[in-house]
């Protein structure tokens, strides 16, 4: 299916995820979807595993999608989706954009042996990750995406591990596309779903997703939050076609991570009387080889 | 109920959103507040809007009829204002300020070239007449927005033709006389009566203008040139400021000699300065402080610079040589400069036996004017300048003043702004009401607005003619700009304190509770819907948007 360069920019609003959802103010994720969905337009059905996204857009009887809704369990929506697609492929309907949308939790770490299987068997599913690097729905536990040094209630002093690099895993699958993008360069998000539901086979896109609530920041910090994620390189954007990685977004002014890390609660603990710690020091390096990876 | 497709458990279209609006603590509202340009413009001219009007709608026409809601001179002050709106403008701690100036002298051309016509604002002619004294900037203006008001209008003007200060004390190239003309002209065509060569006082008296008249208003301007009293200054070849710059207006050009000196720092010591080079002198001019000092505009100090003027700083001139009445030099004395006195300046204090001579075959006396008070008798400040209250009414009933009789000596657009001032404080006086002071909103700043949504963009700049083609005439030394590169200037505006339709708020509300509105086209916030986050307060680039409490 091939789509114009102009169409493909263009940017959407249809309230497709409509207003009266049960999202904090300000959530990332509520944004996100709203993007993701506008952009895939009124042929689309939509997959979403429990999480908030799940809780605070389905509650019966007045659910916020405009769209057909499949509810799944935390582990499974890769492989409801995957049926979806089966289904539609036998019953021979369709052209039909099939949406599978998750959180981090479901996607990195319950959900990680049924999304590899989708990639593995070569599903027409469009995977996206709203990544807000913790279980938020459930009260703000570490998930595999949790970063480095980041508060949650069940790392209280700050996480030790590093955030899983699933997008690269995704790549290694060899699927045709994948993508990461944020909620504040919305053209560029909407442009990368569009792209996306254009090529056959599985695809990925991962989102980062600001949690008001479980980051420790204003509502009204959303989009600033996501943007200096980018400057400080923490959260680098790109597009992999084929396991061939193109589409960099270059960061020409490039921000210490402290920027960043003092903006959120979840990294208070990480400046000692204003001063920062090593541990700030050590978050420096993880955005130092971003820079040296992706040549940012 | 119809029946649903099989596997759909409710018909999407008939569901009823939940109200998430009375969670909500704050309450985003769309405010248009002030911009800096505005506020720092002593006329208040629109400038957001003009170039809103142009970066959108390329309409020069329009602009042109924003600008002149305020302004009638647009032409003669994209010319000759020192232009404060430039010095608030916001893009200042961003790059660089926009070039406001260039364009409205862009948009003033426009309206000459195509001979646009002043919108009255009330049609009727009402029957209260109203005098105006004096066909300066504040006269002509306060004569301007009253004939848009509806009501007759007659002005006296002592000189031979109108503009005051604006023809006989701006030499043509930095104002073109046509430029004054047309503009002058266009608000005669409103219907103004103008009379030449009358000087009220000494042609009519003074009383009789208040008996026929429901209202005054004087801009009398201060047309007297003040000479230091040093011995020698009766001497030929000594002018006043005021005086040589209405002799080479009238076209008794002076024979200057090889050698002038000017003394003062002010803007009509640099006009005589630059008009005497332009006669061929050498010319240099005598201050007692310095640079930092001179109340004249720093683009008149600039490009007198660039023409070669010498400035002679800690100067001051204690007697003038003369030899069988002509003038020969000038002796001055060196000063250094004390603790500021009560102008704010630094008092200059000479130092004694550093007497020298500056050789001068004239000597220009710009260090000063004055009222001339002929046949009027009003309270004065400082015994020399018109004292009015805050309604610009002086001390005589029904008699306003304004403009540099009243302010002092202050620029063409300070008078301009107070014609319009004085125009609708008569207004109220005739309709018996007290001025109706509305608040203006609130001022926005740079640190209010979100940097990020702009561009770094190089800011237009005007061309001077080369200084050896410049000094060889009167003609204007910027050459006419391009209209296409105005645009882009325009386009640099940030539009601060109103919407400019980035449609930030309505993409980023993660709750879509901003909505287009399908009549007017204007952003409106669905109250029903909205947390309060705040997401669209802050990633509004120019501030529309405000958090306020909820109720």
């Amino acid at each position: 299916m091939e789509i114009s360069a102009e169409e493909l920019n263009r940017v959407e609003k249809k309230n497709l995820f409509a207003s009266g959802h049960r999202a904090c103010g300000g959530c990332g994720q509520a944004l996100a979807a709203r993007l993701v969905a506008d952009a895939a337009g009124e042929n689309t059905i939509a997959c979403v595993a429990t999480g908030c996204l799940e809780i605070f857009s389905s509650p019966y009887p007045d659910p916020n999608w405009r769209i057909p809704f499949l509810h799944s369990l935390f582990e499974n929506v890769s492989a409801v989706a995957s049926g979806v697609e089966a289904a539609y492929k036998i019953l021979k309907k369709g052209p039909v954009n099939i949406i599978a949308q998750g959180g981090d939790g479901s996607t990195a770490d319950i959900g990680f042996q049924s999304i590899s299987g989708m990639f593995e068997r070569g599903h027409n599913v469009l995977y996206i990750c709203y990544d807000n690097e913790a279980y938020m729905n459930t009260g703000v536990q570490r998930s595999s995406f949790t970063p480095y040094g980041a508060k949650t209630t069940t790392t209280p002093m700050g996480n030790r591990t590093r955030k899983k690099n699933l997008p690269m895993l995704a790549a290694d699958h060899g699927i045709p596309y994948v993508a990461t993008a944020t909620v504040d360069d919305y053209r560029d998000l909407q442009r990368k779903v569009k792209k996306a539901l254009t090529i056959e086979g599985p695809k990925y896109l991962h989102v980062l997703a600001p949690c008001p609530l479980g980051w420790g920041h204003g509502g009204d910090l959303t989009v600033q939050i996501c943007r200096l994620a980018k400057a400080t390189c923490l959260f680098p954007v790109f597009e992999i076609f084929y396991g061939e990685i193109s589409n960099i977004q270059k960061v020409p002014q490039k921000l210490p991570v402290e920027e960043y890390l003092r903006l959120q609660a979840r990294f208070k603990h990480l400046f000692k009387r204003g001063e920062p710690t090593k541990i700030v020091a050590e978050i420096q390096e993880i955005a130092n080889q971003n820079i040296a990876r992706f040549n940012l | 109920m119809d029946k649903l497709p099989l596997g759909l458990a409710l018909d999407l279209s008939k569901v009823v959103p939940y109200k998430t609006g009375s969670w909500r603590t704050m309450k985003p509202l769309y405010i248009m507040q002030t911009p800096p340009c505005t506020h720092s413009c002593p006329i208040n001219n629109d400038i957001r809007g003009f170039l809103r009007v142009l970066a959108d709608k390329q309409d020069y026409a329009e602009a042109w009829h924003i600008l002149t809601r305020t302004n009638p001179f647009p032409a003669a002050c994209g010319r000759v204002c020192p232009h404060p709106c430039e010095d608030g403008c916001n893009r200042r701690d961003f790059d660089t300020p926009l070039a406001i100036n260039s364009a409205e002298r862009s948009v003033g051309d426009y309206g000459l070239e195509h001979r646009l016509e002043h919108r009255k604002e009330v049609l009727t002619t009402r029957k209260e007449k109203v005098a105006v004294v004096g066909a300066g900037p504040a006269g002509l203006s306060c004569a301007f927005h009253l004939a848009k008001r509806g009501f007759p209008v007659k002005v006296f003007e002592a000189a031979r033709d109108p503009g005051g200060m604006m023809r006989y004390g701006i030499p043509a190239y930095r104002l073109p006389k046509e430029v004054l003309d047309r503009e002058i002209e266009a608000i005669l065509k409103l219907g103004v009566d103008l009379e030449c060569n009358v000087k009220v006082g000494v042609n009519i008296p003074f009383d009789q203008l208040r008996q026929d008249y429901h209202a005054v208003f004087l801009g009398l301007g201060a047309q007297k040139g003040v000479t230091l009293s040093i011995p020698g200054d009766d001497a030929r070849n000594v002018f006043t400021g005021v005086g040589f710059l209405q002799e080479i207006h009238r076209g008794r050009i002076p024979e200057v000699g090889r050698n002038v000196v000017v003394v003062g720092g002010g803007n009509t010591a640099m006009d005589c300065a630059r008009v005497a080079k332009r006669l061929g002198a050498d010319v240099s001019v005598v201050y007692r402080r310095t640079r930092v000092e001179m109340p004249a505009i720093t683009a008149e100090i600039d490009e007198a610079m660039e023409e070669r003027i010498m400035f002679r700083y800690h100067t001051n001139p204690i007697k003038i040589i003369t030899d069988e009445g002509r003038v020969v030099g000038l002796l001055c004395v060196q000063m250094e400069l004390k603790e500021a006195d009560a102008s704010g300046r630094a008092r200059p204090v000479p130092i004694p036996g550093s007497e020298s001579v500056v050789p001068a075959d004239t000597v220009i006396m710009a260090t000063g004017q004055e009222v001339d008070y002929d046949g009027i008798d009003l309270a004065r400040r400082e015994n020399k300048w018109i004292s009015v209250d805050e309604y610009l009414m002086t001390n005589v009933e029904k008699v306003f003043a304004g403009g540099d009789a009243v302010l002092g000596l202050e620029t063409v657009s300070a008078a301009i702004g107070q014609g319009l001032r004085a125009a609708a404080a008569i207004e109220d006086y005739l309709e018996g009401h007290v001025e109706s002071s509305l608040a203006s909103p609130p001022v926005v700043y740079f640190k209010d607005m979100n940097s990020y949504y702009y561009t770094r963009k190089k800011r237009f700049a005007k061309e001077a003619i080369p200084v050896h083609e410049r000094l060889k005439s009167f003609h204007e030394i910027y050459a006419p700009f391009d209209h296409r590169e105005i645009i882009g200037e325009a386009k640099r505006c940030l539009s601060c304190g109103l919407c400019f339709d980035c449609r930030n708020c309505l993409m980023y509300c993660p709750d879509n509770a901003v909505n287009i509105h399908p009549a007017t086209g204007k952003y409106e916030f669905d109250y029903d819907f909205c947390k309060g986050c705040g997401l669209c307060v802050k990633e509004c680039p120019c501030h529309y948007i405000q958090l306020t409490l909820e109720k």
